[in-house]
């Protein structure tokens, strides 16, 4: 027995945590559900001292926001009184001169899409917002990101400090700006300046270290003072690096002014999109989400050419004729293109896109309701409360009684036994495990089980250090009494995270086998990818209604990208040299995918479900418009009381939720990658 | 500058380690031990590197000094120490007598302005300018107007035969031409003491002999002082006035390329010289004695001191008394026995 791996260990001791508190579920119940006297207010405390701290800053804020409205009104000015055919020909200038006919044709087409929708002054009032805070975001994330490079003492907490915020929900971030700036526009901009300035920072950062040691060597050499190094050759060599920071900034603060618009108070594309919603008029809601796709394609495809290594020049003589003309007409056309918030061309479309929609719903009523009933009754609500209690007449035509959960022991315990026979104790003990879990239902897992299975967890993928972190962490959820909504959270992100590993990895599978999938493939996931989170709940909205079942489809639809990227580009990445050892040992197709390229993918898969599992708590907060239980739940409720604690306090809930996977998946991913000599 | 008597740079006792407190532990280790084999010792017991250790030499105004080693003896990392791209942990470096280890960040700026110029294995060239303002940038960062440092640039770059692509960026130039770009902007500010990191090391064989020829006439033409880094004992052959070898942090052997060849002072700086042909390298000067010889006439085979140990060879093969040495203008300067250069040659047997 001396000879049992750290995996089996850390599997048995969570086995037998849970066998005894399921034993003594009876005579002692405070090991299954948390008794509430323990609980400490801790909310109210987070509450009470941030509240306090808001106070002492609220002066000073209140001020900076009586600052940001004069930049931003301007902003707001000008984009709203440019006529729109010189905003339309600036634009599709820039375009000519980023990336040639091809981006040009890009920006007419969207910004004549947006025009003939009708949504052309909400959407300048978006682009307003943004204006003013991607320029604050990248002043702050570039400082962030300079001043960490030259001080290596504060380099390792800004990481930390920017990991956290990536993990903290969006929506947490608003609750204390509410509270400090008061509610109005300020706050958008200001949320998504803090939201967009992470990636800014981490980029410049990566950027700079990057720089080859020798390039600073040649600039020191050369006699430059550290000023002179820094932004005559560290800088201009971390270019591309730093234009891709200015990238994500840009689409992070696009996506953030959208999803503040929650808060409302300013007439924008957002807003707009939360209020066709709210009134059921999908049809409008779906047009103008298509205008906030076609801005996030346009500010991607645009920036993203600036991260390019080589771009080929275009002649700026046309983009100068290309503005010209934008001049002319508007000058010539004056008093006609003064109302662009007049056309609503594709009214009629979306108005029939809603009959349309009503009709398909209706005729498809039974399927889609068996559809959206099977999913609940069959998977979710058993992941969440357990057979013991999903299982029951009405639903499953049968009642669950004790001796079938004897049965599913038992099947679990022989399925164990096989495994651990044939040399796999871990995973035989985790298949008991999952029968336990599939019992109780996660939402209703005890506790003690719970601290101690995630710990033991913790253990395996990164050592001691991680799962006191872990046990530790978990322990804050449990005494500040947001350990029911967290299990809901955890139970509601499993099970899409579960979803899209199963589906994204066979589609990453799929792609990576056969060029002709990964072509159909590639562009949905570039567009995903660009599709500010908000946008994702009007699909799934239109056909399903609010509820659980939604959620999970928008969770799933958003989390699963990097799911099917990663995959892939693990399983095609392996060196050619391998393949030809392979090839040359006589290997088939099958077996160099199961024996070559999975193994040597296994790093970069686990790498893609962690990226997986953090887009999924993103968006579970973004769902909790739409209805879903737990942290986002409350995270959303806090906002709309300006309830600080209660924001804060399940925000800080979820990213520890987050951090914790992030932290576990890559512990293993790092094994492996060490195990693989990479 | 005090003339010829100060050497150009003077290494003496120079450690650098590195590794937590580097600073105090060398102070400690230095002095509970004697020797610095011990105090090295000492410091690998606590977890430091001790990357260079208790380096010393002189290398006079003018000359050629070549720091050859194996990669990891901590060559590049002295050559560093002596541009003062780190920070010696301990020792004194002196150029022109002036210690750099402890002069000012101001006073080390002005120095990298007027006096020192490095050339990296890597080019180590800025990506975002052209061959014309990487030649310049070192003029550009002392505040020369643009139209005089771009005509200083343009006199160097035609001296590394580079012109008519001042143009062109470095991701458009070969690996030579990139090198050739990296010499024209450490020499544009016209240093007194070059320092070359290992410059020819990432170029091809064909590439690397026609860039030493071309460096070797630049030299003749400058004559700066020079601290060449390399790891291939036919290119410190080849270059050196003197070469340092370096092993473990530790310089094992300073000496002429006929010292090294002929003279190595134990089986390491042997086995480096053992596929070298050493009759190449070795001029008649290393084998030749004092004394005089007046039977030789008409059948003087001529030899000089600078003459390779092969081609004096084929002149004396069949003699065997001791044969005259002369300068070029005939005065005699010593004797060479012709059996001393067949046991020369063979020293690598022994």
């Amino acid at each position: 027995m001396a000879s049992l791996s750290k995996g089996s260990i850390a599997a048995l001791i969570a086995a037998v945590v849970g066998a005894l508190c399921l034993l003594l579920e009876s005579s002692a119940p405070w090991l299954v559900k948390f008794p509430a006297a323990w609980v400490l207010p801790a909310t109210d405390w987070v509450g009470a001292a941030m509240e306090w701290f808001l106070a002492l800053i609220k002066p000073a804020a209140r001020s900076f926001s009586a600052l940001m409205f004069y930049p931003m009104e301007a902003a707001n000015y000008v984009l709203s009184h440019t006529p729109w055919p010189l905003v339309i020909c600036a634009t599709t200038a820039l375009a000519w001169t980023l990336g040639g006919v091809r981006m040009a044709l890009m920006a007419v087409v969207g910004l004549g899409f947006v025009l003939a929708s009708g949504y052309w002054p909400e959407s300048m009032n978006t682009l307003a917002l943004v204006a003013v805070s991607v320029p604050l975001a990248l002043i702050i994330g570039g400082g962030i990101g300079i001043l960490a490079n030259e001080y290596p003492r504060i380099r390792q907490p800004v990481q930390a400090v920017l990991d956290i915020m990536q993990t903290v929900p969006t929506f947490a971030y608003l609750t204390p700006l509410l509270v400090l700036f008061g509610f109005g526009p300020v706050v958008g901009l200001i949320a998504s300046a803090i939201y967009a300035a992470p990636p800014m920072a981490r980029n410049v950062l990566l950027g700079l270290e990057r720089v080859e040691p020798e390039i600073k060597e040649a600039a020191i050499m050369a006699g430059g003072t550290r000023l002179q190094q820094l932004f005559q050759c560290e800088i201009p060599s971390a270019g591309q690096q730093i234009m891709v920071g200015v990238n994500q900034c840009l689409m992070a603060a696009l996506s953030m002014v959208i999803i503040a618009a929650v808060i409302g108070g300013f007439d924008d594309i957002g807003w707009e999109v939360l209020l066709t919603m709210r009134k059921a008029q999908f049809g409008q809601s779906l047009l103008a989400g298509l205008v906030i796709v076609i801005f996030a394609i346009l500010i991607d495809r645009m920036s993203g050419t600036l991260t390019q290594d080589r771009r080929d020049k275009h002649d700026v003589r046309v983009a100068w004729g290309i503005l010209a003309l934008g001049v002319l007409v508007s000058a010539a056309f004056w008093g006609s293109v003064q109302q662009p918030g007049n056309y609503g061309l594709f009214n009629p479309v979306a108005d029939s896109v809603d009959r349309g929609l009503s009709s398909f719903t209706s005729a498809n009523a039974e399927f889609l309701t068996a559809l959206k009933n099977n999913v609940l009754f069959y998977v979710l609500l058993p992941m969440r409360i357990g057979l013991d209690q999903a299982v029951l007449p009405f639903t499953w035509g049968f009642s669950w009684t004790p001796m079938m959960s004897l049965g599913l022991f038992a099947a679990g315990a022989a399925a164990g036994v096989v495994f651990a026979l044939r040399g796999q104790m871990a995973l035989g003990v985790m298949l008991l495990i999952a029968a336990g879990m599939l019992e109780t239902g996660i939402s209703q897992l005890p506790w003690p089980f719970v601290l101690v299975g995630a710990g033991a967890l913790a253990w395996v993928a990164g050592g001691r250090g991680l799962a006191i972190l872990t046990v530790v962490l978990l322990g804050t959820i449990l005494l500040s009494g947001l350990w029911e909504r967290a299990l809901l959270s955890l139970y509601l992100s499993g099970a899409a995270v579960f979803a899209c590993a199963v589906m994204g990895g066979a589609i990453g599978l799929a792609s990576a086998v056969s060029p002709g999938v990964w072509r159909v493939v590639r562009p949905i996931c570039d567009m995903l990818q660009t599709i500010p989170l908000f946008v994702f709940l009007i699909p799934v909205l239109m056909v399903f209604q609010i509820g659980e079942f939604s959620a999970f489809l928008a969770i799933i639809a958003y989390a699963i990208v990097p799911m099917i990227r990663y995959t892939r580009h693990g399983l095609v990445s392996t060196p050619e040299e391998m393949i030809e050892a392979a090839t040359a040992s006589g290997a088939t197709k099958w077996q160099m995918l199961k024996d070559i390229r999975a193994p040597y993918a296994a790093p970069s898969i686990l790498l893609g479900l962690n990226q997986t599992i953090l887009y999924a708590f993103a968006m579970l907060v973004i769902a909790a418009l739409i209805g879903t239980t737990g942290l986002g739940q409350s995270i959303y409720l806090a906002l709309g009381q300006a309830d600080v604690g209660l924001g804060i306090s399940a925000g800080a809930a979820m990213a520890i939720l987050a951090l914790i996977a992030d932290r576990m998946v890559q512990g293993f991913a790092e094994e492996r990658r060490k195990a693989l000599g990479l | 500058m005090s003339g010829s008597e100060t050497p150009a740079i003077t290494c003496r006792n120079v450690w650098q380690v590195f590794g937590n407190n580097a600073d105090s532990a060398l102070k400690e280790a230095l002095s509970r031990h004697e020797t610095p084999e011990a105090a090295a010792q000492e410091l690998r017991g606590k977890g430091l590197i001790p990357a260079v250790q208790d380096a010393s030499f002189d290398v006079k105004e003018g000359e050629l000094f070549v720091i050859m080693g194996l990669s990891g003896s901590g060559k590049s990392t002295l050559i560093r120490c002596i541009s003062h791209l780190l920070h010696a942990t301990g020792g004194e470096i002196r150029i022109d007598g002036e210690n750099i280890v402890e002069a000012s960040p101001k006073r080390l700026i002005e120095l990298r302005r007027k006096k020192l110029g490095m050339v990296f294995q890597h080019f180590g060239l800025f990506p975002h300018m052209t061959v014309a303002e990487n030649v310049a940038y070192p003029l550009r960062v002392q505040g020369v107007k643009k139209k005089q440092r771009l005509a200083k640039a343009q006199e160097v770059i035609e001296l590394v035969g580079l012109g008519g692509r001042e143009k062109n960026f470095p991701r458009e130039l070969s690996g030579g031409q990139r090198q050739r770009v990296g010499i024209a902007r450490s020499l544009v500010a016209d240093c007194s003491v070059w320092f070359l990191d290992e410059p020819f090391s990432a170029l091809d064989p064909l590439i690397r002999r026609q860039l030493q020829d071309e460096f070797l006439e630049i030299q003749a033409k400058l004559r700066t002082t020079i601290v060449f880094i390399t790891h291939d004992i036919n290119e410190a052959l080849k270059l050196a006035d003197r070469i340092a070898i370096m092993r473990d942090g530790k310089v094992v052997q300073i000496g002429t390329p006929a010292d090294i060849v002929l003279r190595p002072v134990d089986d390491y700086v042997r086995e480096f010289s053992k596929d070298v042909a050493k009759g190449q390298h070795a001029h008649v000067s290393s084998v030749m004695q004092p004394g005089e010889h007046h039977v030789y006439g008409a059948d003087d085979p001529g030899l000089r001191q600078d003459m390779t140990l092969d081609a004096a060879l084929a002149r004396c093969m069949e003699l065997y008394e001791p044969v005259p040495v002369r300068t070029d203008d005939g005065k005699l300067v010593g004797v060479v026995n012709p059996a001393d250069l067949a046991a020369a040659l063979q020293v690598e047997q022994g």
